[in-house]
């Protein structure tokens, strides 16, 4: 009962990880560069949820739409702003302009949302009364989040698969120079991609946001753990952002569930450094270097 | 249809193009020949928007081109297939065809476009859910010329179709460029091979170190010794 117990909110954790590590692909995958600023993104749409729900009264689904329409234009800004002015020059410069994006975020967070007590609770939109399905113990919340993840992934998908945007995205990532000279307008799918991989972020912290509580903090740790989750899934598969969040929620919880729960934090490094010694392109990545 | 006047192009403090002019009448395939460093190659990045004139005016149509966009000359006619086919090798054959029509919007013209590649080159068709880049050398050559095709040029700009191609290949290749043109499509022809330039093409300009050196109907080229040994070092 125990284990079935860890690995059901192994998975419910897993699955949030898995959408930070999502948005985490999607932006890798079409500009080649890791958005460090992709867990402050997460904490601020969930406190721009919070506010919408809590301090305006608007109803959860309607707030979940705005958040993420939120989250989609934070990610539009942080593109404007942090790549497409540097594009050309080095990946470093990148990385630490998204990192200043981060940073940023937090503080203007900590003036908005902060001294309000050490976090904030955000009233959860089930049931709080845990129910027993056969011997398992489940929080709703935990259910809610595991449909809410699901459904998001399958619309990925979709996406993906079947609209002409997607597939733009897809071709951008693959060769961009092609898809310039087939009359692609590429700033636009790098923008596209910041604003999805965002509003994925968002979507992560609305379903988040009633189990984990919000704190200005709460970006790097799940930062961290969906970073990990994405090199583990190899930086540029979209199922392999899933199967790596769900892995990394998984161990976390068993390493906290039967060693200690101080493990559960830095179950991520531990992760992200054992893939880049055995297997540096990840579970499902493809086989060659690119610019991280 | 294409004139391409005084044009020049810098890299930083290295010029690459030194006021280069030259045109492309409708319907006609012209060649543009040259060694590896000549221009060539930024030559055709400039003529459809992926390198931007430091100078010069490019008229398409009558229409001054210089400095727009890569998808602003795509939606007026202007389409490059490039060097080294560039295909998208992670999506399938029918993914890179249909995205050629980026700039489209008419759904029932793209599809009968599609089904008209399809027949121009009916092995794309048998691999068409394969991704591209699992096909041969040749296989990817017709893609990027489909995928081209697809966002309806009136201009086709073609960097070495035929480099890194076996020679039967490169004959089948020569028949396609034939072919594209009698369907009234004009050609401008970037060529190592000056054999597939002499082949196709009425008249050929060698481009030198970023200026014409030379230029002259390109079916005798291949008999002009003082032509292959000056200008193209052979």
């Amino acid at each position: 009962m125990m284990l079935s117990y860890i690995l059901l909110s192994g998975v419910t954790t897993g699955a949030l990880y898995a959408l930070v590590a999502l948005g985490i692909v999607i932006v890798n995958k079409a500009t080649g560069v890791i958005n460090f600023a992709q867990g402050e993104l997460f904490m601020f749409s969930g406190f721009l949820a919070w506010a919408l729900h809590v301090q305006f009264g608007i109803g959860y689904p309607l707030t979940l739409v705005l958040a993420i329409a939120g989250g989609f234009l934070l990610g539009v800004m942080t593109d404007r702003i942090a790549f497409q002015p540097l594009k050309n020059v080095d990946v470093v410069s990148l990385v630490l302009a998204t990192v200043g994006i981060a940073f940023i975020l937090r503080g203007v967070a900590r003036v908005i949302w902060g001294g309000k007590g050490d976090y904030l609770t955000f009233p959860p939109i089930t049931s709080p009364e845990p129910i027993m399905i056969g011997e398992i113990m489940i929080i709703p919340q935990q259910l809610a989040v595991l449909a809410g993840a699901v459904l998001i992934m399958a619309l990925f998908w979709l996406f993906f698969r079947y609209t002409r945007a997607g597939k733009m995205m897809q071709a951008t990532a693959d060769n961009a120079k092609a898809a310039t000279l087939v009359g692609i307008r590429t700033d636009r799918i790098y923008a596209l991609a910041f604003g999805t991989g965002t509003a994925v972020a968002a979507a992560a912290a609305v379903l988040a946001a009633p189990l984990t509580l919000l704190y200005p903090d709460m970006g790097f740790s799940f930062f961290i753990k969906g970073f990990a989750a994405a090199v583990l899934g190899g930086l540029t598969s979209l199922p392999g952002a899933i199967l790596g969040g769900l892995l990394v929620g998984i161990a976390e919880a068993l390493a906290g569930g039967y060693i200690a729960s101080s493990l559960m934090e830095v179950s991520g490094f531990v992760v992200i450094m054992l893939v880049l010694v055995i297997m540096p392109s990840g579970l499902l990545g493809a086989r060659r270097l690119r610019r991280v | 249809m294409l004139d391409i006047r005084n044009l020049k192009v810098s890299y930083g403090l290295t010029q690459v193009l030194r006021d280069v002019s030259f045109s492309v009448p409708e319907g006609k395939i012209v060649a543009l020949l040259g060694g590896n460093g000549s221009g060539k190659t930024t030559m055709l990045n400039t003529l459809t928007g992926l390198v931007k004139p430091g100078g010069g005016s490019i008229l398409f149509q009558g229409q001054e081109c210089a400095g727009i966009d890569a998808s602003d000359f795509v939606k007026r006619g202007v389409v490059q297939v490039p060097q080294g086919r560039e295909v998208w090798a992670s999506m399938s054959v029918d993914d890179n065809l249909e995205l050629g029509a980026a700039t489209r919007h008419d759904r029932a013209g793209i599809k009968t476009d599609l089904a008209e590649i399809y027949e121009l080159f009916p092995k794309l068709k048998v691999h068409r859910r394969r991704n591209a880049g699992s096909l041969s050398g040749g296989e990817q050559q017709m893609v990027a010329i489909g995928r081209a095709l697809m966002a309806r040029p009136k201009c086709l700009l073609m960097d070495e179709p035929s480099a890194g191609l076996a020679p039967s290949i490169v004959a089948d290749m020569v028949d396609t460029i034939l072919a594209l043109n009698k369907r009234g499509l004009t050609i401008l022809l970037v060529e190592q091979n000056i054999g597939v330039a002499a082949a196709v093409a009425e008249y050929a300009h060698i481009l030198q170190s970023g200026e014409i050196a030379f230029s002259a109907p390109a079916p005798g080229l291949v008999d002009n010794p003082a032509v292959l040994s000056s200008y193209l070092g052979r």
